[in-house]
């Protein structure tokens, strides 16, 4: 999995969970439950989301990298096959 | 005959509009079955139907007229006689007090098997008439309830898309509603057939302005108005609140969501809400509802969830029996009842049944919340922030994860000292994860 395919995979499932989110103005540094106003069900639900379409787990150890966007993106660009 | 009237949708409530129907004339239904969509200012919700029969005849169309909660929306030919005189029971109007509804009244009347066999029997469509039990004294257990399910699980829900109900992703959904723009008559091509984003915003229908009565943000703050005056109003609140001590309780979480998938992870909410339900059902006084002008306590824990609604607002849905649920039935009822409600798509049952409910303002940072009661619900219980704090144990100072726990509590109902007992109960469970 590329950056883009991980990209794409990340901000389809955040928009089953926020359909209101407008990706374009994410900012992918930023802690996401912060500005997009996502609770710890939420955070959660994304994370399900992402591992059930890449197939890649995030263990609870790794779960401190998915605060954004970008270290999102690099933790599963990383770790699928 | 059964009429099928517009059953109560939860406090406050006492309209809706009829979206569509899910059945037709001539089709069975049974207990627990979703016939109907309807529309009120808090949400769209399904409405279950509490009968096993055949529907007779539709007597409203859908449309956009607001019909009164006991308005007769059908006729249920009924299979068995014997049922018919439950019938007016079940869905009889329309004080907005009548807010526990259908459920229970039936479940009082229709013999005696605990809430969780009851609870599972409604899941599954099961009818505990019919069967027979194999616990102690022929009592029906939840065994004989699975043996009588039928092979589908969740044959409860329709198995076909309902004619009338269109099929859309969720932010297409979110941009229709936002611009007032009817999913009907829209062109499909999102994927699996569904209204995709793009479709909508393609679509050439003008935006409402927020002046208009379907914006559901600003019905939902007038609903939310109406039930928090009345609240303030009517209830004599009392407030109390203690600091708990999470160390264990979180230390245990941590061990066991080590071993588990990303799916099958708990969250520490799961057990804040399991000792509230447990709590609940060791201080009958503050589960249930005041109605008319005494308390009625409910033998079940129907647990209503406070739901932060992104684009402004709130929803208490119920996570029904909620005492009876273990963590990980309780993690996917409520991942799924956060997913209906964020979506505007939650069943009356779950709006009118709550008997006592919960918010956990945690993760919007506040140490402490100092709740409003939702009528005619006698209690309701907060949870701030889980912080690091010094705590004296054993004649030293620690830190440990704390979280303060409030309550709001009806002083018609309880003085202080039962709601102490409360708010010590949930201390108490929560220092025994384990037995969670």
């Amino acid at each position: 999995m590329n950056t883009q395919e991980a990209r794409q995979v990340i901000f389809e499932v955040l928009g089953d969970i926020a359909p209101e989110v407008d990706p374009s103005i994410v900012d992918d540094d930023l802690d996401l439950t912060e500005q997009l106003d996502l609770d710890s069900m939420d955070y959660l639900t994304w994370m399900v989301g992402i591992n059930q379409v890449t197939g890649v787990d995030i263990p609870q150890r790794d779960v401190s990298r998915f605060l954004t966007i970008a270290g999102a993106v690099d933790y599963l660009v990383e770790h699928s096959s | 005959m059964i009429d099928f009237l517009l059953p109560s949708l939860g406090a406050d409530m006492d309209a809706a509009k009829l979206n569509c129907w899910l059945v037709k004339p001539g089709d069975s239904v049974h207990k627990g079955q979703i016939i109907a969509e309807v529309e009120t200012e808090k949400a769209t919700l399904e409405v279950e139907c509490w009968h096993d029969g055949v529907i007779e005849e539709l007597l409203v169309e859908p449309g956009p007229a607001r019909l009164p909660v006991g308005t007769l929306l059908a006729r249920i030919r009924s299979v068995d006689a014997a049922a018919e005189p439950l019938a007016p029971v079940e869905l009889e109007p329309t004080t907005e007090m009548v807010a526990t509804a259908s459920a229970e009244s039936m479940r009082k009347l229709s013999g005696q098997p605990p809430p969780p066999v009851r609870h599972l029997a409604h899941e599954l469509g099961v009818d505990l008439a019919a069967l027979g039990g194999s616990g102690p004294d022929g009592a029906i257990t939840r065994d004989d309830v699975r043996r009588a399910a039928p092979a589908t699980p969740e044959a409860p829900e329709p198995l076909v898309s309902p004619p009338t109900r269109v099929r859309a992703t969720p932010r297409a959904r979110f941009l229709a509603r936002s611009r007032g723009i009817d999913l009907a008559g829209l062109p499909a091509t999102g994927p699996q057939g569904m209204v995709s984003a793009g479709d909508v915003e393609r679509t050439a229908q003008p935006p409402t302005t927020s002046d208009e009565p379907d914006d559901k943000v600003s019905a939902m703050r007038r609903a939310i108005a109406r039930s928090m005056s009345h609240a303030k109003r009517e209830i004599p609140h009392y407030y109390l609140s203690t600091t708990i001590d999470l160390d264990r309780s979180l230390k245990w979480l941590e061990a066991a969501n080590e071993e588990r998938s990303v799916a099958q992870r708990i969250l520490p909410a799961a057990l804040l809400i399991k000792a509230t339900a447990l709590a609940a059902r060791e201080i009958p006084e503050v589960n249930g509802h005041w109605v008319g002008d005494e308390f009625k306590p409910s033998e079940s824990v129907h647990l209503g969830v406070a739901i932060s609604i992104r684009e402004g607002g709130l929803v208490a849905p119920a996570l029904h029996d909620a005492d009876h649920l273990s963590l990980d039935e309780l993690m996917s009822r409520l991942r799924d009842l956060v997913s209906r409600a964020r979506s505007w798509r939650l069943k009356s049952s779950e709006m009118s049944d709550p008997t006592i409910t919960m918010t956990n303002l945690g993760d919007r940072g506040v140490e402490t919340a100092f709740p409003v009661i939702i009528p005619p619900q006698v209690a309701m219980v907060g949870f701030g922030k889980v912080i690091e704090s010094p705590v004296a144990m054993d004649g030293a100072v620690v830190v440990h994860p704390v979280v303060t726990a409030s309550l709001a509590a009806d002083h018609r109902v309880t003085d202080g000292h039962r709601g102490g007992l409360f708010l010590a109960s949930i201390d108490r469970l929560l220092q025994e994860p384990e037995n969670l």
